[in-house]
């Protein structure tokens, strides 16, 4: 594994909300073409270390390097970086006021500074991909909410970005869309988009990830591939928190 | 004749006769304050129309519409940009810009309206008219007298009432105007920024193209409702002696001893202005409900 294939690099990070201890001193490291899927009971801290990593939340300490660049405080360089991260929220995060089109092709607009006519080949391309190109034309509103999620994700992947985070992107849908949706994720990982995805989809997480990494109490509790994890975990909250989730 | 009680027997499903709770409902919904407002219309323009004395106060406090619409016009534009301005300052994370929104909101919502009309008139301006004064000479040390000429020529007694009624206004107005944009940018959800921010945008940029399109929508109707309070408000201006309505049917009552005419017409024009305006605003109000089912 050579240091240039290393996309994200997390040293130590610390995050507390007031006197909460969301994140309590996590290293990891991401490497080009992976995905990681990072799963733990609510509360554990694995948003919030989603977060940071694209500077959403700012790290009461430690270090997060992107494709061995820092990111510090400087604005300037905050946006060139974050233009290279695609990210899925939980709540979708579309535009209400423009179309399906204009959300996608806004930010490669304004901030890679493409034409028109550029930007909407490629949004195009991207709603195709995820098989929404006919509501390209059509607003946020009048989509369901797996569609709107594709959208989302049409949205990151125009971005050309270098890695994709996932914020549960799934937990707020109906249990009919959450299929179309994962299918998308599934085919993204196939093609080897470095990932993050924070989910509480364990078929997901099997089918798809590299390494699964289980947080609890703002700390990596274990990291393993998933077959391991899911087989036999190593540690005794890995194992109660699956026996949980896993028993219906 | 069967074609006929046929269209007749149609007529009947169409729209069949009202049960005695029906047209109960019927008389209860009916908007009876739209009756009264047009017959107090109907009776001023006829007073106007059939009495000389009516017609004498109309003819002369008409001449006052256009100074109170350019008036309100003209300082509701300022409003605007100072309430944009104040309201993007207001939450800004720079501690001394959001100190100084929330002082200058909080300094003129507690003053009455009337005391800042004087006070901006006789005090602010004055001070302000000094204070470019200074500037200039400033400016003419420093050897630039391009610039420093006109703010020297500058003289506080030089500044017409008009002028300093449109700042007050302006200046008032601006406060109230903040606190709407204030709320309707902070109603936008905290996702559209981050969505925002994380697809590389500057504050600026998701300001401008994600947040301030949807909060100013948001906002219209509230806008609107000030664009119409400051018409009205526009009267309080009559006390510079600007000629609005206001102002010129004070002089035409206290001239011709004629009061009742005066008000009654005064009154029927502010009334006739601010429910047009209102129904606007109404308009406005549904098209934004409409948008947020739809969109």
């Amino acid at each position: 594994m050579s240091a240039t294939h290393e996309m994200i690099r997390v040293i130590n990070l610390r995050k507390k909300f007031g006197r909460l201890v969301a994140v309590d001193g996590v290293n990891l490291t991401v490497r080009k073409g992976q995905v990681i899927v990072i799963i733990g009971p609510s509360g554990s801290g694995k948003s919030t270390l989603l977060r940071c990593i694209n500077h959403l939340e700012v790290p009461t300490e430690g270090e997060i390097w992107i494709e061995q660049q820092k990111i510090t405080g400087s604005q300037r360089q905050l946006n060139a970086i974050r233009s290279q991260i695609g990210m899925v929220f939980q709540h979708f995060n579309l535009y209400p006021h423009l179309t399906v089109l204009e959300n996608v092709t806004l930010a490669q607009r304004i901030v890679r500074k493409l034409s028109k006519s550029q930007a909407e080949a490629i949004a195009m391309h991207h709603l195709e991909r995820v098989g929404i190109a006919d509501k390209a034309r059509s607003y946020p509103a009048q989509l369901s909410g797996g569609q709107q999620q594709r959208v989302a994700i049409a949205r990151a992947l125009a971005q050309d970005p270098k890695i994709m985070l996932f914020d549960e992107p799934t937990s707020a849908l109906d249990p009919e869309m959450i299929k179309e949706v994962l299918d998308v994720m599934l085919a993204l990982a196939n093609e080897g988009i470095t990932m993050v995805v924070v989910t509480h989809e364990m078929g997901f997480a099997r089918a798809a990830a590299d390494e699964v990494i289980f947080m609890d109490r703002g700390k990596i509790v274990e990291r393993a591939i998933p077959e391991v994890f899911f087989n036999q975990p190593a540690h005794e909250r890995s194992r109660a928190f699956l026996s949980q989730i896993l028993s219906h | 004749m069967a074609v006929k009680e046929t269209i007749e027997a149609k007529g009947q499903i169409a729209s069949p006769p009202l049960t005695g709770t029906e047209l109960r409902e019927k008389i209860r919904n009916f908007p009876w304050w739209i009756v009264g407002l047009v017959g107090f219309f109907v009776l001023t323009a006829h007073l106007v129309l059939t009495r000389a004395s009516y017609q004498e106060a109309f003819s002369f406090i008409r001449a006052g519409v256009g100074v109170t619409i350019q008036t309100t016009l003209i300082a509701y534009g300022f409003a605007l940009i100072l309430g944009l301005l104040t309201g993007l300052g207001r939450i800004s994370n720079n501690v001394i810009i959001q100190n100084v929104g929330t002082l200058y909101v909080e300094l003129i919502r507690g003053i009455p309206m009337l005391v800042l009309i004087f006070f901006i008139a006789f005090v602010g301006v004055p001070a302000g008219v000094g204070l470019l004064n200074r500037i200039g000479e400033w400016f003419s040390q420093l050897g630039l007298l391009f610039i420093a000429q006109p703010l020297l020529r500058l003289e506080n007694s030089a500044v017409p009432m008009t002028t300093r009624a449109i700042i007050a206004l302006s200046v008032t107005y601006g406060a109230f105007q903040a606190e709407i944009f204030r709320a309707g940018i902070q109603s936008i959800g905290r996702g559209q920024m981050e969505a925002a921010r994380a697809q590389g945008m500057s504050y600026w940029q998701a300001m401008r193209f994600i947040i301030l399109p949807q909060a100013i929508r948001n906002v219209l109707p509230a806008l609107g409702n000030d664009f119409v309070s400051m018409l009205k408000d526009s009267s309080l201006v009559s006390v510079l002696a600007v000629r609005d309505i206001t102002q010129i049917a004070k002089l035409y009552a206290g001239r011709s001893f004629q009061y009742q005419e005066a008000y009654v017409t005064l009154a029927a024009l502010y009334l006739m202005m601010t429910v047009v305006l209102s129904a606007f605003v109404k308009w406005l109000e549904r098209r934004v409900r409409q948008d947020e089912r739809n969109a």
